[in-house]
């Protein structure tokens, strides 16, 4: 049989590990790729709207997630750290409770996660088609027409230059 | 030699557990975004960006089913310009589908800010302003009810609380097909915007921070922060008397005015305002 000695050697490296694990946390080592799937994303120095942007990410681009905070990710775009906003990212899916439910006592948080998704897929082109079909006099084509307003990215830098305000 | 063997099982044994963790703390990555949307509908209502997206739409719809869109194309151009230059500088400055901005064709003074980023400006509200910086100013304000989700907002609670039960039931299942229920609630739903953001207008609260966002998204883009008093100033003496309008849904109230001069005495002052006013008259007049 194994010695007393032995097993108490053991539970201090365990608690050992344990402890560096809370310490260190989750390094860049450990970053998942995340599809980038909205248009007019960019990478912002901070976790702040407020600051310039350091460049736009494409919709479709792969980013190494670094690190979360709150509603932002740091994240690595082509040798460019900076932060992206989790609206970046697909909506989330509610996780099925397996070990990660044993691990962090997760489903009861989950509940309330599988109403946000479930009220994600309330409002869809499928509604808005039956709700047109209700109601032929909505204007959806103009609609359509505004949303097609855009403007080119050098052009508005150029707009900004000329009248004097902040890039 | 027994004892080193056991040794080893231990290390592989704690290589497991290292490595199951890192497992589960990748894994909870879209967890930890999921806690993100919870704390997002906690905060205002449980409604992603998307579902905000075709609400804004259908408002929007029903907004140009009222009034016809201005085909100046050069108008349209440079507000969109100036739109995306506050647009950029706000606290939400990506939406789902982003901003866009439209002039409707009427001499009525009003501007609207449909959920999810289309924002609306009459002719006659453009031609109330007499620089870009007044301009820049209705359209922030606009800009902060979206950021705000002060439409959104507007859909009752109730309605919402059916939403989740419909989804529960009967989308679900048949998920793919329209769900008549759901359909039912998208109208009740764009009905509660629409007479919030056209007909009755927003909370003065809700005002007051939509004023307070545009001071700071102002500032933070270089225009002058003091524009938007100047605007609701004229605005209040152009349609003094009158019953409709955007006397009627931001409506300008002397405390609201007050409150809004406070804010925005604090800001430095604005640079290069002529070249600005310049354009603005090359374009409006």
């Amino acid at each position: 049989m194994s010695s007393p000695v032995f097993w108490k050697k053991a539970a201090v490296v365990l608690a050992a590990l344990g402890l560096a694990l809370l310490l260190l946390g989750p390094g860049p080592g450990w970053a998942e790729t995340l599809e980038v799937v909205q248009p007019n994303q960019s990478l912002y120095p901070d976790p702040d709207f407020a600051g310039s942007p350091m460049g736009a990410v494409p919709q479709g681009s792969r980013v190494q997630v670094v690190r979360q905070a709150g509603d932002w990710y740091k994240v690595n775009y082509q040798g460019m750290e900076g932060w992206l906003h989790r609206q970046a990212f697909p909506a989330p899916k509610a996780q099925p409770s397996g070990l990660k439910g044993l691990l962090f006592g997760a489903p009861a948080k989950e509940t309330t996660t599988d109403e946000a998704a479930l009220a994600g897929k309330g409002f869809t082109p499928e509604i808005e088609s039956g709700y047109r079909q209700k109601h032929p006099e909505v204007n959806f084509a103009q609609v359509d027409k505004v949303e097609t307003f855009k403007v080119n990215p050098a052009k508005l830098e150029a707009f900004i230059k000329e009248g004097g305000l902040n890039p | 030699m027994r004892n080193r063997l056991k040794w080893w099982a231990l290390l592989v044994a704690a290589l497991f557990l290292v490595q199951g963790c890192v497992a589960a703390s990748v894994v909870s990555v879209g967890a930890i975004a999921a806690k993100g949307v919870t704390k997002a509908s906690e905060a205002s209502r449980p409604i992603n960006d998307s579902e905000e997206y075709y609400v804004g739409r259908a408002v929007g719809a029903r907004i140009l089913g009222k009034y016809p869109l201005s085909q100046n194309a050069k108008l349209t151009d440079y507000v969109n310009e100036v739109g995306q230059t506050v647009g950029r500088k706000s606290s939400r400055p990506q939406t789902f589908r982003g901003y866009h901005f439209a002039v409707l064709d009427t001499q009525e003074i009003n501007a609207f800010a449909c959920p999810g980023g289309t924002i609306f400006i009459t002719r006659g509200l453009v031609q109330t302003c007499t620089t870009e910086d007044q301009l820049a100013a209705v359209l922030a304000h606009e800009v902060g009810h979206v950021a705000n989700k002060d439409g959104i907002n507007s859909i009752s609670q109730a309605r919402w609380s059916q939403v989740l039960t419909s989804m529960g039931t009967e989308a679900v299942k048949q998920y793919g097909g329209v769900g008549g229920s759901l359909v039912s609630l998208f109208e009740g739903s764009i009905d509660d915007v629409f007479k919030t953001i056209v007909v009755n207008g927003y909370s003065r609260p809700a005002e007051e921070a939509a004023d307070k966002a545009a001071v700071t998204t102002l500032t933070r883009a270089g225009y002058d922060p003091r524009a938007l008093t100047q605007v609701l100033d004229k605005m209040m003496a152009k349609e003094k008397g009158a019953a409709g309008g955007m006397f009627k849904t931001h409506p300008p109230t002397s405390e609201r005015l007050a409150k809004l001069k406070a804010e925005a005495s604090e800001a430095p002052p604005a640079k290069d305002e002529a070249v600005r006013t310049k354009r603005f008259k090359a374009m409006s007049g």
